[in-house]
């Protein structure tokens, strides 16, 4: 079945703890969940923040595609019962069953209603007035095993288990692709993402998504969301789920990837991930975004065997980049595939425009500009920078 | 939009001027004698009332003073009650002749659970110790979030934390039996993104009960404020422009056609229950206000107009700030609103909505919780809140069952009717030294945060920013820190512990009998309406595009389509908000 790989060893006995928090459907209640994670991180811990007002099937598909721990849920506004249970039965289903799933709820959550929830799956609830500090040692203690590879799992719980190895150092599967519908071998075209911090990466990203599962009826798509790791504590609050709404659906892999100390804007097992998500033949395209980088060289160049650890690599802007002498600056601006100026609805977008393109015409490789506001809904800039996506992706065919 | 720094900037112009009228006081002798006079004529319009065991009291408390500097300095950095710059209160005599029976008394009490024949008989249950009509409705999960109860996955929140309401239908169970046009009768709703959805399903079913014409009649308040949404409460469903367009179209519609609807209430409450200290609660929350103020003016509406229908809600917890919180923003707001916005008086009056902090009451030793609210009233009635909600005791566990609710109730009436704090004299505590000293601090503070908001481009802006997201998020980590360090005393809980077991409190629940009775009246509705849904909510889905007014057109679209129905239409047209961290 999986065919193992040996990776390079930059051995970590096992990465950190990774827990997926959530708030239930129609319950905004997120005081408690935030701090929550603020603590969890602060201890060390990588938690997948997937938001509030959540779906039992969104939290089930982020914790198998996330590969976590543990599922933590903060419920407030009742109906805990039917859905803590709902959470435990949708993860046995979708074969996540050996995935706790414990929470909170201060007092709404009686200890009646734990001691039911309990004998219907759910791990362990914390009630109102628990200190934050016992809390912390107790989920270190409870939860804080390594992941080991698993023969049994399936489909994205396989995949996702793949990149959790290769996240930890550790040996990982690549699992063979199955034959595509005409005998060739499946090809997935992989765009690297890259940017200024808070240019709008994600937010773009997730907009071509949505392009994407408009115009496949039925392909799938995968995203890895590298962002940094504390440098101290080394947990992380890894919260990019929380504005991908595109992204809840099972056609998407989503995946998180703290940098764990890597300094390049990708996480050292990126590389790795990126080989996994390709050889399972499932995705028609992979976005991976790097951490937010400014004027330092390509993330997706210094990386890779070969010259490129992507197909493609599209930089993202926003008009408030300084001035001219910083454009110059921008080294990512001479190699990128594409370009895209975001937050177009910014006063300060008419000039930038200019600017950056005739920053790219300097570069005399017929690099073109495409102004986005990704911010706004069916966006027709975000329209034609997935056109040019796929323009590319049909030419490297 | 953004008028902030220029808001913060004539907060201080004015107490420049007020400063100055203080030193022109002592010197000018002119007009320090126009200033005597004038105080010699409000103390004598002051009338004598007695207390019950006969002590003669002026209605009205005044500064024991007859030196120009100190009245220039009352009339003017404070105001008399119900004048400029407000501090003191709204209006000349608030609780004066409520209390004594002619007015109506400012308790409200926030209810609702289960079905709508549940909040209904709730609603009949409280209202029997009122003299006026106060209808205080809490929508549950499904319904704040603009889903049906038949919506996947939502059927266990169906009926829990407020009342759910599908249709039309529901909303006119949940009014049965009371008339709604009464001259005293006020119905407020905790109802934000599906706002416009909710009133219109509310206007249709008065309509159905009192005849077409009985919507000008309609009193109340819809909370709809969308900004504290995206910041604290978390409950958007459009894109932020697209909600505040709904929003706007709203508010344009009731000014002229519900005189007496109150179409917004800029609430601080969820700020301040998020984790935001007093400073930023009031902060952020005047910010909103003044950023309605803008969007809509730029929208072409008469600031004159939409001003007086504009009104607040404050959180009431037990730091320190709360002593002053409701005076120093009515104070801001008016000399904001009469010096930027050119607001004639009217529009210049914050009137405010209080509640007491949901957060400061604890499940372990809950029953301190009576204590704890009885103090935070003592606070709310201090700043003459013009409304107020009490929480239950059961607060940390359910929504309050009957025992507790009428123990909230009658808090509210031992302060107000039995104690003799609030009943005889006009302006108890206003002008006491550590009101002033807090005053200046906490208006100063709160003028720091305007203009770093300012500088990130005004309240939208920083929003975007998450500025105000991260500053609610560390001081709610702040807050649970210092429980947790000993540092900030909760009785019971990190002092004073007895260690008594967790107490099994009534639980207010709705059955899953009651959850599918819910589904399959909205069912039936549906099924009802099948032939005229589509074409109503094409006529809907028109007007969103084309930029019409979205109320207008709601009003008629409730009448055969559900909630539900209409948030997925308008999804289509407008899109989905993206959430923030
Ligand atoms: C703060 C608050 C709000 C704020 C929320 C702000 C925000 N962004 O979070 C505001 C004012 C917006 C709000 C609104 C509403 N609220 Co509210 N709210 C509360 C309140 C006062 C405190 C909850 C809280 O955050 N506590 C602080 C946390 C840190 O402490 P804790 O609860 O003790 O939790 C401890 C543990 O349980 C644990 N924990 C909690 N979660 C998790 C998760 C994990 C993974 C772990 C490990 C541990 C853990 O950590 C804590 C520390 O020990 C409670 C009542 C109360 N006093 O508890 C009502 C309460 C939860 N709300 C309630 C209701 C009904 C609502 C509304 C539906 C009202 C309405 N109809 O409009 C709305 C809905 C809002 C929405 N979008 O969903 C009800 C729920 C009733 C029920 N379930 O039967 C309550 C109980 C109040 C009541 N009695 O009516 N609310
Ligand atoms: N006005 C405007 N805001 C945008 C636009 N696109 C994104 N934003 C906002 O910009 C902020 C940052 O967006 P993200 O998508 O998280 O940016 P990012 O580049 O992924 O950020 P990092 O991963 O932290 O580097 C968010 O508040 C977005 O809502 C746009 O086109 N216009
Ligand atoms: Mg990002």
């Amino acid at each position: 079945m999986a065919r193992a790989k040996t990776t390079r060893s930059t051995a970590r006995p096992a990465g950190p703890l990774r827990i997926l928090t959530a708030v239930p459907i129609c319950d905004g209640h997120d005081s408690a969940v935030t701090t929550i994670n603020i603590e969890l991180a602060r201890h060390g811990i990588e938690v997948i923040y997937l938001g509030y007002h959540q779906p039992a099937s969104a939290i089930v598909r982020a914790a198998i595609q996330e590969d976590v721990n543990v599922v933590g849920l903060s419920s407030y506004n009742g109906g805990h019962i039917v859905f803590f249970k709902e959470v435990v039965d949708q993860l046995k289903k979708g074969g996540g069953g050996d995935i706790p799933v414990f929470g909170g709820g201060g007092g709404t959550i009686t200890q009646a209603d734990a001691r039911l929830m309990q004998r219907q799956g759910t791990d362990r609830i914390y009630f109102a007035g628990t200190s934050l500090d016992s809390m912390m040692a107790e989920i270190k203690r409870h939860y804080g095993r390594a992941a080991k590879p698993n023969a049994r799992f399936k489909g994205d719980r396989a995949l996702a288990r793949a990149i959790t190895l290769a996240e930890s150092g550790l040996s990982f599967p690549l699992l063979p692709a199955p034959r595509s519908r005409n005998g060739a071998p499946h090809r997935s075209y992989v765009v690297g993402v890259a940017g200024p911090g808070g240019a709008g990466k994600s937010t773009l990203i997730d907009e071509l998504t949505s392009r994407f599962l408009q115009g496949n009826p039925a392909g799938r798509i995968a995203i890895l969301a590298n962002d940094p790791s504390h440098p101290d504590t080394g947990g992380a609050i890894l919260g990019d789920r929380v504005s991908a709404i595109y992204s809840q659906d099972d056609r998407v892999f989503f995946r998180s990837l703290a940098t764990r100390g890597s300094l390049t804007g990708l996480s050292a097992a990126a590389p790795a991930a990126i080989d996994i998500l390709k050889a399972s033949g499932e995705f028609d395209l992979i976005l991976v975004e790097s951490v937010g980088v400014g004027q330092e060289s390509d993330p997706f160049r210094i990386f890779g065997r070969g010259p490129k650890l992507v197909d493609a690599t599209l930089f993202v802007l926003a008009p408030y980049y300084g001035g001219l002498i910083q454009l110059q600056k921008i080294a990512l601006l001479n190699g990128a595939d594409l370009v895209a100026l975001n937050k177009c609805d910014h006063p300060m977008a008419h000039t930038a425009r200019a600017e950056i393109q005739a920053r790219l015409d300097q570069n005399g490789r017929g690099q073109t500009l495409h102004p986005t506001t990704a911010a706004k809904h069916f966006d027709p800039g975000v329209d034609a920078l997935y056109a040019a996506i796929l323009g590319l992706s049909a030419k490297s065919k | 939009m953004n008028s902030l720094g220029k808001i913060a900037d004539s907060v201080d112009a004015y107490n420049r001027h007020v400063a100055a009228e203080v030193a022109r006081a002592r010197t000018d002798p002119a007009f320090a004698t126009a200033l005597r006079e004038r105080w010699a004529k409000i103390r004598a319009s002051i009338e004598t009332t007695h207390s019950p065991t006969g002590t003669a009291l002026p209605r009205l408390a005044l500064p024991q003073t007859d030196e120009p500097g100190a009245i220039a300095e009352y009339l003017l950095g404070q105001g008399l009650p119900g004048e400029f710059p407000y501090a003191n209160a709204a209006y000349r005599e608030m609780y004066l002749d409520k209390v004594s029976g002619t007015g109506e008394e400012p308790m409200r009490l926030f209810a609702g659970l289960g079905l709508a024949e549940d909040t209904n008989a709730r609603f009949h249950y409280l209202g029997q110790h009122q003299k006026s009509l106060r209808l205080s409705t809490a929508f549950d999960g499904p319904t704040l979030y603009g889903l049906d109860s038949d919506h996947e996955g939502v059927l266990g929140k169906v009926g829990e934390g407020g009342v759910a309401i599908d249709t039309v239908e529901d909303m006119t169970r949940l009014f049965a039996g009371f008339d709604l046009t009464r001259k005293d009768a006020s119905v407020s709703m905790t109802m934000n993104a599906p706002a416009p959805m909710i009133l219109a399903m509310f206007i249709a079913a008065a309509k159905r009960r009192f005849g077409p014409g009985c919507v000008p009649n309609l009193r109340g308040t819809i909370q709809a404020d969308m900004l504290k949404e995206v910041q604290a409460q978390n409950e958007v469903i459009f894109p932020i422009d697209a909600s505040l367009r709904f929003l706007c179209d709203m508010i344009e519609w009731c000014v002229p056609n519900m005189p007496r609807w109150y179409p917004v209430s800029i609430s601080g409450y969820h700020i301040a229950e998020a984790g935001a200290t007093p400073v930023q609660q009031a902060a952020f929350t005047l910010a909103n206000g003044f950023t309605y103020a803008g969007l809509l003016r730029a929208r072409g509406a008469d600031v004159n107009e939409f001003g007086p229908r504009l009104s607040f809600f404050l959180d009431c917890g037990l730091d320190v700030e709360y002593l002053v919180l409701g005076r120093v923003c009515r104070r801001i707001w008016a000399i904001g609103m009469r010096e930027v916005f050119a607001a004639n008086p009217k529009a210049q009056i914050l009137k405010l909505h209080t509640q007491t902090s949901g957060r400061s009451l604890i499940a372990a030793e809950f029953q301190n919780n009576l204590t704890r609210t009885a103090v935070e009233l003592m606070l709310s009635y201090m700043n003459y809140t013009n409304s107020c909600h009490s929480n239950s005791a059961d607060e940390p566990f359910t929504t309050p069952t009957e025992q507790y609710a009428t123990l909230a109730s009658h808090g509210q009436s031992i302060i107000m009717e039995e104690s003799g704090v609030f009943k005889h004299m006009m302006n108890m505590f206003g002008g006491a030294p550590g009101l002033l000293i807090l005053e200046r601090q906490v208006e100063q503070a709160i003028l720091a945060v305007f203009r770093e908001m300012n500088t990130l481009g005004g309240v939208l802006a920083a929003q975007e920013q998450r500025y105000q997201r991260s500053k609610i998020q560390e001081a709610g980590h702040n807050y649970e820190k210092q429980i947790y360090a000993g540092t900030r005393p909760i009785i019971g809980l990190n002092k004073y512990v007895n260690d008594e077991p967790m107490p099994s409190v009534p639980l207010a629940r709705t059955s899953p009998r009651k959850q599918r009775l819910q589904v399959e009246r909205l069912r039936a509705f549906k099924q009802k309406h099948a032939k005229k849904a589509p074409a109503a909510l094409q006529r809907l889905e028109n007007v969103a595009r084309h930029g019409g007014n979205v109320f207008a057109e709601l009003v008629n679209t409730v009448e055969v389509c559900s909630l539900g129905q209409i948030t997925a239409c308008l999804s289509g047209v407008v899109g989905k908000f993206r959430p923030m961290v």
